[in-house]
């Protein structure tokens, strides 16, 4: 403990702007902006021939102005020393719950979820900013009890300290972002070192649920938590032709788009599929099959290399923290990252179930957009302000070796 | 630990873009394609139908039809309602079409032909968003430039049938296509139809289209030149109206049907073909309403849709008289210069059959005999033949022509009746009506008995004794021209047979044939007074008790060196001499275009 507010002690603002830029992690960002510049083509791509809009450029437009905003944020986030935030994470949690709870009152329904805050100067999909608050705020949770790793009953604290918003995010409902809670909160669990039998058990309880959620409920106590269309949509995926016209509809049309790529894809703005409108949602959640219709299985796998290179920097940034928080905020990150890289494109080619998780940097919308550059900030900031305690002769910290194998 | 998890998700990833995009890519491409391009048949122009001139008889007009794409249909029950109240038709009509959709989805059913732009069209039009998956389209329509007229030759067209889609020669075609259905659009139709190209058209998923891909012209149809003389066909359809009101005036109200045959015996082409009652084929064009088809199968509308010229059966009454002559003289029963004394009276053991003319014609030789229709001289020949072994007349009626279908180009032809003893064993229904007996030769020797041919028969066996024995081929096509009017085929002139006959016998027919209208004894005479031009002819009363005879003529002209062959018959019209015979004069006043009338009364003879 001793050694985290010795960290955090140290000054901020004290290297120069050389310095910084010699220690940032140019491939992380640039990797970053190729994913958000590849998005930004596919959007466009997407939706320039859609005859409603009054100008081509529209969705572009507003992606650009997240990318600006993203951008400052990223900055900013960079030079700020993360350890700062270590000590703040009631108050991140309290603004967490708030949001959300905020949201419940007076966000405004869009297609069927209540997702949004609605200002004059900008619409917030709080849930995407309340995921990275929420990893930020686990980390330092966690950090805080690192003494406690063997008692189970810390590590069961930490399951509702991150269901409660979970559960709120769910009855939004957003059933996918709930489940992106479950998945950085065992991988920032792993990277803590959470005892194996305390995982397990974790597990167990979790297949449990699942189960009485599914089965045991709805027929023994007629209690339905998920939604009908939840289950439909969860379900769709497992035989989309059996159901052409809904769900089934949509995963079917997204296959064919990517599958019709082939190697080289049809051409930019040459995708059938999604120029005639047969792709649904192709500029958000559906934003992969564009990329795998124009370009292919080699545009598909540069993307997917992309993503790699960028969780590679991640988790390196991780393994390099001079301290727990640092490592934890980073695995946090690039859990939520690889979970949604995964169920989005796995959607898209229909071996995840639809869940309306848009693909980090490349789908339309701000919200998403901005935070996932946030989060590329604060790992910047982890890895800078690391750096310079190992260039200026600091102590490091401990190694916290379970996520570095 | 982390690491591992991310790179297995990847691997994840990797391994189900390389299965779809590269191993199953090409079917997924498939998919594509099917999900966004539609093939849009664009149909082909039927060919025009000109007569032998060259003037058009049947072109094509551009009409809007009302088709439903099925599967852009939705609502089916409330938008077939409203469409049947929309096009005025049942909504059976409509399900009935609907039921062939199964074979495609996106093949448009055409229900309802030659609609009305104003206000039909207009409607549909500005209601499209009730009316999901019903389209308009244009399409060819047959368009009968001179209205009422050549019905029975030129026919009609009409969707395909799915019997006709069984058939070997309709295999390229699919529902909802038309075919010619009668006349000449049946028989030349492989020539006429066409084929149909098609637009491939690239639509977006609410099935608006974007960009056509590629179209498939189609090929015209090709045109047809009928031997038909469109002025003579008209002649002979007002000289038909002219021969009913005759019978009319002659007492015989019950005449009510009609045809006429005019041939060139030369070469068997059809100069004109008609057949009374007749109707506007142009009824046809689109749907047939309910009440024309009511109009047309009336009971007190004499089968308009029946050709009589191919399909009626009939006696043929003294007609048939030269042909018999024929048969005798060629199988040498008796010398052409043979005299039957004719007192009104043949006697056949018990049996007695009366001449026509009660006193009788006294002595009379062959040429006399066709002259004068002298039943008795014919009655003897009857009588002999009854005598020989075997069906000698019948064999050699059937080498004129008769008993059988003469080919002409037309669909539906009747093939006639020839009777002799096997026949009648089948057909009687008593022992005493399956025994074939003298008086049955007798009765066939006049042309009456169970005899039973087509007016088109008789044009075809006349010809023959016109042209000196060849039994032809009628014919009503005569070229098949491409767009641009260039022959690329020619029907040629076809002889079913030549009858081998005696000069000097032939001449006695011929002349007695001639004499029927160029001396005062002839049945024909008043008829044919004052034309200027020689016709050799013969008058026929056929008898079909109880109805009122039917009004024969058979003629040709000019009697030396023919150059056609008119057929005329009158239903229950009466006599031949009166009735019959001055519908032929005025046809060939028509073709040999002569001013002259003939008298205003005609003396009934035979």
């Amino acid at each position: 403990m001793n050694v985290l507010y010795r960290a955090a002690d140290r000054p901020a603002w004290g290297f120069s702007i050389s310095r910084y830029l010699r220690n940032i992690d140019w491939i992380l960002l640039l990797a970053t902006l190729g994913l958000v510049f590849a998005g930004m083509a596919m959007i466009y791509s997407a939706t320039a021939s859609d005859p409603n809009l009054d100008s081509p450029m529209r969705y572009l437009h507003a992606q650009g102005v997240g990318l600006g905003l993203g951008l400052i944020l990223l900055i900013g986030m960079s030079l700020l020393d993360f350890s700062w935030f270590s000590g703040m994470h009631k108050v991140l949690y309290g603004v967490s719950i708030a949001l959300l709870l905020a949201t419940m009152v007076f966000g405004v329904e869009r297609m069927g979820a209540r997702r949004w805050l609605v200002s004059p100067v900008i619409d917030i999909q709080t849930s995407e900013l309340v995921k990275l608050l929420m990893v930020v705020a686990l980390a330092g949770f966690l950090t805080g009890g690192v003494e406690l790793r063997h008692r189970f009953r810390f590590v069961a604290l930490t399951v509702v300290y991150v269901a409660v918003p979970a559960f709120l995010i769910f009855l939004q409902p957003d059933l996918g972002t709930a489940l992106v809670f479950v998945f950085f909160l065992l991988f920032m669990l792993v990277g803590w070192g959470v005892e194996w039998r305390h995982m397990v058990a974790l597990l167990s309880a979790g297949v449990a649920a699942v189960l009485a959620i599914l089965r045991v409920l709805p027929t023994v106590f007629g209690i339905q938590l998920l939604e009908p269309y939840q289950i439909q949509r969860l379900l769709a995926f497992l035989d989309p032709e059996k159901d052409p016209t809904d769900q089934g509809y949509q995963l079917l049309q997204s296959k064919i788009a990517v599958a019709s790529g082939m190697y080289t894809g049809k051409g930019f703005m040459e995708g059938t599929q999604t120029h005639l409108g047969f792709l649904p949602t192709h500029h958000t959640d559906f934003i992969f099959a564009v990329i795998g219709e124009e370009f292919g299985f080699l545009g598909a796998c540069a993307l997917l290399l992309l993503y790699m290179v960028v969780l590679w920097r991640i988790l390196r940034a991780a393994t390099q923290s001079k301290n727990l928080f640092g490592s934890l905020v980073c695995i946090g990150i690039g859990a939520v990252l690889l979970f949604q890289v995964f169920v989005n494109i796995g959607m898209s080619i229909g071996i995840m179930p639809i869940t309306g998780l848009p693909l980090p940097f490349v789908s339309y919308g701000s919200s998403s957009l901005v935070v996932f550059l946030m989060s590329v900030g604060l790992v910047e900031s982890v890895r800078i302000h690391s750096r310079t305690a190992l260039y200026g002769g600091r102590f490091r910290g401990e190694s916290y070796g379970q996520m570095a194998n | 630990m982390l690491v591992a998890v991310g790179l297995l998700l990847f691997a994840i990833l990797g391994f189900r873009l390389w299965f779809l995009q590269i191993l199953s890519g090409e079917s997924y491409e498939v998919l594509a394609m099917n999900n966004r391009v539609r093939e849009v048949e664009i149909e082909a122009a039927r060919g025009v139908i000109y007569d032998r001139d060259g003037e058009a008889l049947v072109e094509n007009r551009a009409g809007l039809s009302v088709a439903i794409l099925p599967m852009d249909l939705k609502n089916e029950a409330v938008v077939v309602r409203r469409l049947a109240d929309v096009l005025s038709i049942p909504e059976e009509d409509i399900w009935s079409k609907l039921d062939q959709r199964e074979n495609d989805p996106y093949r448009e059913i055409i229900i309802k032909e030659d609609v009305p732009e104003v206000p039909v069209v207009t409607y549909l039009k500005e209601h499209s968003l009730e009316f999901p998956g019903v389209t308009i389209r244009k399409s060819y329509l047959r368009n009968y430039l001179r209205g009422q007229f050549g019905t029975h030759i030129l026919g009609h067209v009409g969707e395909i049938s799915p019997e006709e889609l069984e058939r070997e020669e309709f295999r390229t075609l699919h529902a909802g296509q038309r075919v010619g259905k009668n006349g000449v659009e049946a028989a030349y139709d492989s020539f006429l139809r066409g084929e149909s190209g098609s637009r491939q058209v690239e639509v977006d998923a609410v099935g608006r289209p974007k960009r056509v891909r590629g179209v498939v012209q189609p090929t015209p149809g090709r045109n047809l030149v009928l031997t038909i003389d469109a002025d003579l066909q008209a002649s002979v359809e007002q000289a038909i109206e002219e021969g009913l009101d005759r019978a009319h005036a002659g007492g015989f109200k019950e005449a009510s049907a009609a045809a006429v045959v005019a041939l060139n015996p030369r070469n068997g082409e059809v100069l004109a073909l008609a057949s009374y009652p007749d109707y506007d084929p142009s009824v046809w064009v689109g749907s047939m309403s309910h009440d024309d088809y009511n109009l047309l199968t009336a009971e007190d509308a004499h089968k308009p849709l029946f050709n009589r010229a191919i399909m009626g059966r009939y006696p043929a009454g003294s007609t048939f008289k030269p042909f018999v002559a024929a048969v005798s003289l060629k199988t040498d029963q008796f010398p052409w210069t043979m005299e039957v004394d004719c007192d009104g009276d043949f006697t056949v053991g018990k049996q007695v059959w009366k001449d026509w003319r009660p006193e009788g014609h006294g002595i009379v030789n062959l040429v006399e005999a066709i002259t004068q229709s002298c039943d008795v001289y014919f009655y003897t020949l009857g009588k002999n033949f009854y005598k020989q072994s075997g069906p000698v007349l019948q064999n050699g009626l059937r080498e004129f022509g008769f008993g059988a279908p003469t080919g002409l180009d037309l669909p539906g032809e009747y093939s006639g009746r020839v009777p002799d003893s096997e026949w009648k064993r089948d057909a009687g229904e008593t022992d005493i009506d399956r025994i074939w007996k003298t008086g049955d030769d007798v009765n066939l020797a006049i042309g009456q008995g169970d005899l039973l041919v087509t007016p088109l028969q008789l044009a075809v066996a006349s010809a023959a004794i016109a042209n000196g024995g060849d039994v032809l081929v009628p014919k009503l096509g005569r070229w098949i021209t491409d767009a641009g009017g260039n022959v690329i085929h020619e029907f040629e002139q076809e002889v079913r047979r030549h009858i081998e006959m005696n000069g000097e016998e032939l001449d006695a027919i011929r002349r007695g044939l001639l004499n029927v209208t160029s001396t005062p004894r002839g049945t024909a005479y008043g008829a044919f007074r004052g034309f200027p031009i020689a016709v050799a002819g013969k008058t026929g009363t056929a008898q079909k008790i109880p109805e009122d005879d039917y009004a024969w003529f058979m003629g040709y002209a000019p009697a030396e060196n023919p150059e056609i062959v008119v057929v005329a018959l009158v239903e229950r019209g009466g006599h031949g001499s009166s009735v019959a015979a001055p519908v032929v004069r005025r046809v060939m006043e028509a073709y040999f275009q002569t001013e002259t009338s003939p008298p205003k009364d005609i003396t009934a003879t035979e």
